[in-house]
Formats: structure tokens, C-alpha cells, sequence
């Protein structure tokens, strides 16, 4: 009886004692290594744009020039965005407030069209609406009146890109852009 | 054939049985997942195999694997030993290996469930990062050195079907323990015979 009760201690002892023994032995060169695995660097490198495909974060580039539509007071704007990220994303949504690049003046909010997404290392076309309210209208009318295109900028910019919503005040994002002007 | 019925603990044979079947389960499906936006990570945790998925990229942590072999080993102990105390529940060193067995399966989902529970009050008290048990819940990630950029994740976390069969394999083997008083206990009327 005591020998079973012995041989289940020491079967007890040594199914803890030897893996992580063993585990130690073979890290002992690399303790850090026990705790962080290789792959958790390559991630971070890769999302950082220090990997091997990345470069970085790039702004969206504006194609094509604006449509506006007097009906409803909207008008459309096509970026062209790479994902420079070594993953497949898809942008959900994207939304900021529009202002007057000259004086300040909110003129309405912008929103994505539709979902896009996007392979590791693709380019595709994001199409942006804006709305402008009556306010701005009026703004247009009374301050921009002589111009065909006014300098706009988005502000308060928010993405939510596969479930990742990523938000941006006015000193981390101001992407500029030169819309028709409603009322010229 | 009634008396090799009676000799049986039969708590002990499924909890041994169940505990078993635990194991080859948990190194397919965690007992606990937790996702963090559309996919983009994944955190799949059992004590067998607890591993971490980042789109297709799938890693586990080396000090992590060693203590899965030691639950793996621990809880496949546990289950032998069930099973051999299930059918001679009688002998003299039978109470030594359901003692030895019973209590692991209940340890470990203990462990396991302290485990979550105290991992989760430290990524909210040290990273401010609410992380739930189960359910989903949004919360804001902080980023150090940045100001003006706020980002949020969705949480989805949730225990799976092999967590509960791990919980009841530990309510069987507790079973099996209570009901070892009964199934050990020599009937007077086969001592006379």
C-alpha cells in the first residue's frame, strides 16, 4: 500500500518537475525566449513597417476630381489607398467632420461609400461622401462665392478598419482635400 | 453479474473515461476563446493547448507549451488512475489512486478558471484594457507616447463546449468519490458466503 502511494508521488513529482525542467534546459541560452516567441517580433517588426514588405503607414492619395450633386447637397471624392500592412484589411467605415480650410467653418461630415477591402500590399480606391448642411451652404455663398474649388479639410477623422476603430483628433490627421464649390 | 456491477464504481469509470476524452478534445478546441477585433487576434486557452493566432500566423508561448505537457500528463494520470480504481474500487491500495485521481480534473478547471479570472484583473488594473470573460465588450487600447489618437477593439470572449466537458468530467470524478463509501463497502451477505 505504501509502495503505490509512493509510486504516485514520485508520478506526481516528476510529470510537473520534467516538462518545465526539460523546457528550461532547452532555453537556457535564451531565457527571453522562453516568454516571447520569435513570431511575436516578426508581427511587431511587420506592423511597425520595419519588416521585410512593409514601409510604413501612407496617407491616402486623392484621384480624380471631386462630383457634387446640387440635389441632395452631396458630393463624392475617390482616395487611392495601399495597404502596406502584411495583412489582408478591410475598412468598414470611415467617417470626420469637413471644415473650411480658410476659416475654420464646419460644413458638414464626410462618410465611406461602401466597405472596401484590401490584400496585403493592394492599392485600392476608397470613394468618399460629404453633405454639406444648409449653414455651409450659405458659408459657401457668402465667403467662397468667387472660387470653382474650395480647400477643405477632414477633421475628427474615424476609421474602423476589420474591427479596429482608430480615431484621430485634429493634431494627429488632417487630410486636405479641394471639393467643388456649391455656390460659386 | 449483479455482484460485478456492484464491485464497479461506475462514476469512477466515466469520470476516468470523460477525463481522457478531455484531453484528445482540448488539443482541438480551447476552453475559452477570446477575439479581438474581426479575427485579427485570437487567444485560444485551455490547460492542454493554449496558443495565440494573429491572421495566419499561430504561436504559443515555450514556458506556456511546458506547463500544457504538465496538465496533459497531469489530467491523463488522472484519468488511468480513475480507471483502474473504477473496476477494483475494493483493494486495499484502491482509496491511494481515487485520491490520487479525483481531484486533479476538479484542480484544473479550478486553476484554469482563477487563471482567466486574475489574467483579466491584470490587463485592466496595469494595461487599463477591459477584457471579458464572456460576452464582447469595446475597449480602448492605450498608446503609449501618442496623444490624440484613440484606439478601440472589439473583445468577444466566450467559454467553449470543451470547457464544460472538462467540468463535468471534474463533477463526475467528484462523484466518484463521494460514491466510493457505498461501492466500497462490503455487503454483509457476500462476507457470509
Amino acid at each position: 500500500m505504501d509502495k503505490v502511494r509512493l509510486l504516485l508521488t514520485l508520478i506526481t513529482i516528476a510529470i510537473v518537475v520534467i516538462p518545465i525542467v526539460g523546457m528550461l534546459l532547452a532555453y537556457q541560452n535564451n531565457l527571453l525566449g522562453l516568454f516571447i516567441p520569435p513570431e511575436i517580433n516578426e508581427i511587431a517588426d511587420n506592423l511597425s513597417g520595419g519588416g521585410t514588405n512593409g514601409s510604413g503607414l501612407e496617407p491616402p492619395t486623392m484621384v480624380g476630381e471631386p462630383q457634387y450633386d446640387e440635389a441632395t447637397r452631396t458630393f463624392s471624392a475617390s482616395f487611392q489607398y495601399k495597404n502596406t500592412f502584411p495583412i489582408d484589411i478591410t475598412i468598414k467605415s470611415l467617417s470626420g467632420n469637413i471644415k473650411c480650410d480658410e476659416h475654420h467653418f464646419p460644413l458638414g461630415n464626410a462618410s465611406l461609400s461602401k466597405p472596401v477591402s484590401i490584400d496585403a500590399g493592394e492599392t485600392a480606391t476608397l470613394t468618399v461622401l460629404g453633405t454639406w448642411t444648409e449653414e455651409a451652404i450659405s458659408h459657401f455663398r457668402t465667403c467662397t462665392q468667387e472660387k470653382e474649388l474650395v480647400d477643405v479639410v477632414l477633421v475628427d477623422f474615424a476609421v474602423d478598419i476589420s474591427g479596429i476603430q482608430i480615431q484621430m483628433d485634429q493634431s494627429q490627421m488632417e487630410q486636405r482635400m479641394q471639393v467643388p464649390n456649391p455656390a460659386p | 453479474m449483479n455482484a460485478i456491477f456492484t464491485k464497479i464504481n461506475w462514476f469512477a469509470l466515466a469520470g476516468g473515461a470523460t477525463t481522457i476524452a478531455v484531453i484528445a478534445v482540448s488539443l482541438v478546441y480551447p476552453w475559452w476563446q477570446l477575439t479581438v477585433g474581426d479575427d485579427l487576434l485570437t487567444v485560444n486557452a485551455s490547460p492542454v493547448n493554449m496558443n495565440m493566432g494573429f491572421l495566419d500566423t499561430s504561436f504559443t508561448i515555450p514556458f506556456i507549451w511546458a506547463l500544457n505537457i504538465v496538465s496533459i500528463l497531469t489530467l491523463l494520470a488522472s484519468g488511468i488512475a480513475m480507471l483502474i480504481y473504477s473496476v477494483i474500487p475494493r483493494k486495499s491500495y484502491s482509496k491511494h489512486l481515487l485520491g490520487f485521481g479525483y481531484k486533479k480534473p476538479l484542480f484544473t478547471v479550478l486553476f484554469f478558471v482563477i487563471g482567466l479570472v486574475v489574467t483579466t484583473v491584470i490587463c485592466q488594473a496595469v494595461l487599463s484594457l477591459n477584457v471579458p470573460l464572456m460576452g464582447s465588450t469595446t475597449s480602448t487600447l492605450p498608446i503609449p507616447f501618442v496623444s490624440g489618437v484613440t484606439l478601440t477593439v472589439l473583445l468577444s470572449a466566450g467559454f467553449q463546449w470543451s470547457f464544460w466537458l472538462a467540468v463535468v468530467a471534474a463533477g463526475l470524478c467528484l462523484a466518484a468519490r463521494l460514491y466510493h463509501r457505498k461501492v466500497a463497502t462490503v455487503p454483509s451477505a457476500t462476507t457470509a458466503t
